[in-house]
């Protein structure tokens, strides 16, 4: 039997109620007509002081499901009048708003129940030492006094985020106030098992178990995951090599949906761009003004503004009827709107990813989501925002806003309503976190090395760790990379090899870790505004802005800028007369396409496109030039038909591929990549567009590797685009590219060393520079604050930059550098399944197909307008330097001397 | 490649070599460079001492060499002389010596305080312009006063750099020599040896650092860029920042 297991019966209402103090039970029965489908698993897994996972949408009462028992097991204590001054559980959330959600929403309860004790025993409460139990929150916006507060009288029940928590179980006294925890409660479970923030937070937990003198129980609540038992793992972490138990109770499809994607219009491709966004207002407001609250959802902070603006705009809607909600506005006013949500006081709000979350927003009738949200979970919880109760039918409208979104939406809803999840995984040996923690361990006490690594292994995501990787940190925290005379500046921890021991080194280790602790990196947003009228383009990174010069042309809100100036957090910029940027927007606000969901449309345009090929070129034709009603193949129909979208939908797709089939003869799917050789109008460029639709990580991961072997192919650089239905590769130079180049071009790529080659290429990527400043900063080689000074990010960018060189110059294994490598590889790219998709070209089960078009074919048009760029470079050629001085004389007019040995390797 | 008969630029590294004195000649090396930063907060590897003897290790082999020539800022720290400097700059000495190579160093802005320690090092300090065998060599922060016509002026101080725009649309940065006239005088302006320092690029600035520069024909000087185990004329500065304006034409 496995340790860790789902479970399927639930309990009945008597069995759950009975676990439950008598005054507890009282209060819950006068305040709730019924127990929710999660709470009828856990009040009694967790009265049982079991390990419970538990996946539930937002509005099931999830939340009281996980504390409630716990509740109860306190007031037994207060009621024995044994409940002291310490604490006894812990919550963590990722979100700080919701921290002060669930400090109201526990607070209520405990007065509640703290009330009938009181009227019940009356004087007794003061003769039997009964209490009532005590809440408190701990973020890094409590103040001084509050912690000292804390310090000396902390509250039974302690509300804070993960970055808190990794303070609290580094400082020596506060520790005294935790050995006695018996719960852990970790919220929003889906938003931390999958990245370096979990990572990080389930190191705290595993030292927090470590000094607790009890086995603390631990609860998990989160939104729907697949794998869910990978979350349970996450979760419970490991003992002796093996999970801990824990129950799994996964209730999050109880909410029935009714969905539909949406095109505002037939054709999407022959209507004006204006016409179409008419439509798409039209359509919100008919929404909108149908329902009493709406949500609307788009896929980035500028799109949000831009919907606000357009609906007070052109539908003339009130100020106090409508508001925006992102992560860039201030902290009082997204309180504010959630304030006037949970009054219901607006008719409409708009966010971004903010509201995704669990966040309590109150009733929502209605969620429009604009656009696709790329991902079949997320589109699952936001549109779960919908519908008043558990019982009710979350309903929801996905608008698409062009062909590619067309087909993915319609995909991704078929997907939800069938349950079909993208999956997800544990971010794996973080090296840079485990720097953290071990600086966090030596500041403790010393340790003997085994222990220590007993101890990180513990925690999930390090539960393969390699002695050797965690001996690699020790070293470089020991500063062993510099001369033993300078250790005192670079080493954090001493490691005695002799002993085996490691231990603090000097007294500002202590502060460096309280002040630099944490995974989230620093990004500043810039303001771009039109230098001439002042008007607000929309937001860039301080760390893009660093890159800018004067003239340089970049894109944002889909139009192309030139740089001009920048004063402070401003930035300046006149319209660009060009159509290329100079500067690639190397980070993408897009959220990327995942590889089931990916998967499921080349399925669907697959068993759609064979239905259609059955179309003479006649019928075909007709098809593309209908205006309304098309004509297709029974069976082609009877595919749209299955599908959750309005008519407009089902026409636009049947055109869609029709053309596309007219076009090409052929359409890409997910076993056909399609590699289609023509030429960029706009650019008068020869491009390469490879139709490759197995997800944005797999693009991101493929294009390179791909480009890397035609730059060694053609002896050129190249610049990539990557979308998530494809990439385009562009030629610099004039090459005559056929069949048989591609054919030599894929042989190379299929029997390519993967890591090897990528490894070579991406240390001369923009990507790599950004994450290593941001690894280098986890690993604390670059000290965000240090000395009562907080490092600009500009300057961190630089340093990076230096750092990076000298760290290869050392050792090109160095700690710093390899978990930039890792982190590329296996949470921007996405290796592992590249390479399964290589071995499924090499084998002919996926199949590719080369077709020379005098203009880019339908299916091209959304790769060739959305990607975000990068550049593959051939630096690593010896005669690099020769190569730049030909560009050179070619610009001035000059024809090189010996061409030749400019342009072969 | 050589430079008229008695100078060559060592392929591809930041170093001149000057047959008729049989001297090595570089420039910034800014030693000390990683504990400033570690200093405040970043703690860079040290790397930029090894580097430099590594470079000059093999400037050394097969060519007759007894003295190398600093041309300023040996060291990084403005304000005082670092224990970090001190033990680099010591070891810097003792490899050249190991060498058999004399060390004399032309005071840069960042060489304050270094007579203190110098006499531990015996490296030859000069605070001015130093002339060897009709050469002179200086730093460049201030304009040096020139006795009778000496053969060429070489100095540091500038960094200078050019960044070429790749076929890709990114700048491409490589160090450079320049090589042009000052007052119908030859002058040759070294690059930086430090791995870290900053290098500021001739083809982009509006401004050069040395007042020198205001008595000098910028456009008309050649930048001779190194790396990648190469040492190539690009041709004069004019040319450069006309095919640098064309690259950004192409993309307009």
């Amino acid at each position: 039997m496995t340790m860790v297991n789902k479970i399927e019966r639930e309990f009945s209402t008597e069995e759950s109620l009975s676990v439950l103090n008598p005054y507890v039970r009282e209060w819950f029965t006068k305040n709730f007509a019924e127990l929710t489908p999660p709470q009828r698993y856990a009040f009694k897994l967790i009265a049982e002081r079991k390990n419970v996972l538990i996946a539930s949408p937002t509005g099931t009462g999830k939340t009281m499901s996980g504390f409630l028992s716990i509740l109860s097991a306190l007031f037994e204590k207060s009621l024995e009048g044994k409940l002291e001054d310490k604490i006894y559980c812990i919550y963590v959330s990722p979100l700080r708003s919701l921290n002060n959600d669930v400090y109201k929403n526990l607070s209520r309860p405990l007065e509640g129940i703290y009330g009938l004790i009181r009227e019940s025993k009356g004087k007794e409460i003061i003769t039997g030492n009964i209490r009532n139990v005590t809440i408190g929150v701990r973020t890094g916006d409590t103040t001084q006094q509050e912690r000292r507060k804390m310090l000396s009288k902390p509250p039974n029940i302690l509300v804070t985020t993960p970055e808190s928590l990794a303070i609290l179980v580094s400082s020596s006294k506060f520790v005294e106030n935790m050995k006695g925890v018996e719960y852990m409660v970790v919220d929003e479970i889906h938003e931390l098992a999958s990245n370096k923030r979990g990572a990080h937070l389930s190191l705290s937990v595993e030292r927090l178990q470590d000094i607790s003198e009890k086995k603390f129980v631990r609860v998990g609540l989160g939104a729907t995951l697949h794998p869910i038992e990978e979350a349970a793992y996450y979760l419970v972490g490991t003992e002796e090599g093996k999970p801990r138990p824990c129950a799994i109770v996964d209730t999050s499809m109880v909410k029935k949906m009714e969905v539909v994607a949406i095109s505002p219009v037939k054709d999407m491709i022959y209507t004006k761009e204006s016409k179409i966004e008419d439509e798409v207002y039209k359509e919100i407001d008919r929404i909108v003004s149908a329902s009493s609250t709406t949500l609307i959802f788009t896929n980035t902070r500028s799109g949000t503004e831009r919907v606000v603006f357009n609906m007070k705009k052109r539908l003339k809607y009130k100020p106090e009827d409508i508001a925006a909600h992102h992560s860039s506005l201030s902290r009082e006013s997204r309180l504010e709107v959630e304030g006037l949500l949970k009054q219901g006081a607006l008719k409409c709000v708009v966010s971004s990813t903010s509201l995704e979350l669990g966040v309590d927003i109150g009733t929502i009738d209605n969620v429009i989501q604009l656009g696709s949200p790329k991902s079949v979970s997320r589109a699952i919880q936001r549109i779960g925002r919908a519908g008043h109760t558990y019982n009710a039918t979350a309903k929801g409208e996905v608008i698409v806003l062009n062909r590619d979104d067309m087909v993915e939406c319609s995909v991704m809803l078929d997907a939800a309503l069938n349950k079909h999840l993208d999956s997800f995984s544990v971010s794996h040996n973080p090296l840079d976190v485990l720097a953290q923690h071990i600086v966090g361990m030596a500041i403790d006490r010393k340790w003997e090395i085994k222990e220590a690594y007993n101890l990180v292994r513990k925690a999930y995501p390090f539960s393969t760790l390699p002695m050797e990787d965690f001996l690699s940190i020790v070293n470089y925290l020991a500063g062993n990379y510099v001369g033993l005379e300078s250790r005192r500046v670079y080493g954090k921890i001493w490691y005695d090899k002799e002993t085996g021991m490691i231990g603090r080194r000097g007294m500002f280790i202590r502060p460096i870790y309280m002040l630099n602790v944490g995974t989230i990196p620093d990004e500043v947003s810039i303001g771009v505004f039109e230098i001439s009228s002042k008007k607000w383009v929309g937001n860039i990174e301080e760390e893009f802005l660093s890159r800018l010069e004067k003239g340089d042309i970049f894109a944002l809100g889909g139009k192309l800028h030139m740089f001009d100036h920048a004063t402070g957090t401003k930035c300046y910029v006149s319209p660009a007369m060009s159509n290329t940027p100079t500067i690639p927007p190397w980070f993408s606000e897009q959220l990327p396409l995942s590889y089931e969901l990916a998967e499921r449309i080349g399925d669907f345009r697959g068993r759609l496109s064979k239905e259609l090929e059955r179309m003479d070129q006649d019928a075909a034709r007709s098809v593309v030039s209908s205006k309304s009603q098309v004509k297709i193949p029974e069976r082609a129909q009877a595919i749209l038909d299955s599908m959750p979208i309005n008519e407009n939908a089902k026409i636009a797709i049947a055109k869609y591929l029709t053309e596309q089939l007219l076009f090409a003869g052929v359409v890409p799917t997910d076993k056909l990549m399609l590699i289609e050789y023509t030429r960029d109008d706009k650019t008068e460029k020869d491009i390469l567009v490879f139709h490759s639709i197995f997800g944005r990580r797999i693009n991101d991961t493929l294009s390179r590797l791909i480009a890397i072997n035609l730059g060694v192919v053609l002896g050129q650089d190249i610049s990539i685009a990557i979308n998530d239905n494809g990439f385009v590769i562009s030629l610099e130079e004039e090459t005559e590219i056929d069949e048989q180049t591609i054919g030599q071009l894929m042989k190379r790529v299929v029997n390519s060393d993967v890591e090897a080659v990528l490894r070579g290429n991406i240390r001369n990527t923009e990507m790599m520079r950004r994450r290593f400043r941001h690894v280098a900063s986890r690993s604390f080689m670059i000290l965000r604050n240090y000395m009562g000074r907080r490092m600009p990010v500009n300057r961190q960018q630089i340093s990076a930059r230096i750092l990076m060189k000298a760290a290869e110059e050392i050792d090109p294994d160095f700690p710093v550098l390899k978990e930039t490598y890792r982190e590329i590889f296996e949470e921007v790219m996405d290796i592992k399944r590249t390479k399964e998709l290589i071995s499924r070209i090499r084998d002919g089960s996926v199949e590719y197909k080369f077709i020379d078009t005098v203009s880019p074919s339908p299916f091209s048009h959304t790769i060739l307008t959305f990607g975000h760029a990068d550049v593959v470079l051939m630096k690593d050629r010896n005669d690099y330097l020769r190569y730049l001085h030909g560009l050179v004389l070619k610009r001035i007019g000059v024809k090189p001397r010996s061409k030749a040995r400019g342009q072969s390797r | 490649m050589m430079l008229g008969k008695d100078i060559e630029l060592i392929d591809g590294k930041p170093i001149a070599y000057i047959k008729s004195i049989k001297a090595l000649v570089i420039s910034d090396i800014h030693l000390g460079y990683e504990a400033h930063s570690a200093r405040r907060g970043i703690l860079v590897p040290k790397v930029n001492l090894a580097s430099i003897e590594k470079m000059l290790k093999a400037a050394v082999n097969g060519r007759t060499a007894d003295v190398l020539i600093i041309t300023g800022d040996i060291k990084n720290d403005f304000s005082s002389v670092e224990t970090e400097e001190l033990n680099e700059i010591s070891d810097l000495v003792k490899f050249a010596r190991g060498q058999n190579l004399k060390v004399v160093l032309i005071k840069g802005n960042h060489d304050n305080f270094i007579e203190r320690y110098n006499r531990s090092f015996g490296m030859e300090v000069y605070s001015g312009p130093k002339e060897i065998n009709g050469y002179v060599f200086f730093h460049g922060d201030s304009v040096p006063k020139i006795g009778k016509r000496p053969k060429m002026l070489v100095m540091g101080h500038e960094h200078p750099s050019i960044s070429i725009t790749n076929a890709a649309g990114r700048k491409e940065s490589v160090k450079c020599f320049l090589n042009g006239k000052y007052k119908g005088i030859k002058i040759l302006v070294m690059p930086a040896v430090s791995y870290f320092a900053g290098n500021s690029s001739v083809i982009h600035a509006d401004r050069m650092m040395s007042p020198i520069f205001d008595s000098i024909d910028v456009e008309s000087m050649h930048a001779i860029a190194l790396g990648y185990g190469e040492t190539i004329d690009f041709g004069p500065v004019r040319s450069l920042r006309l095919a640098d304006r064309r690259a950004m034409g192409a993309r307009l």
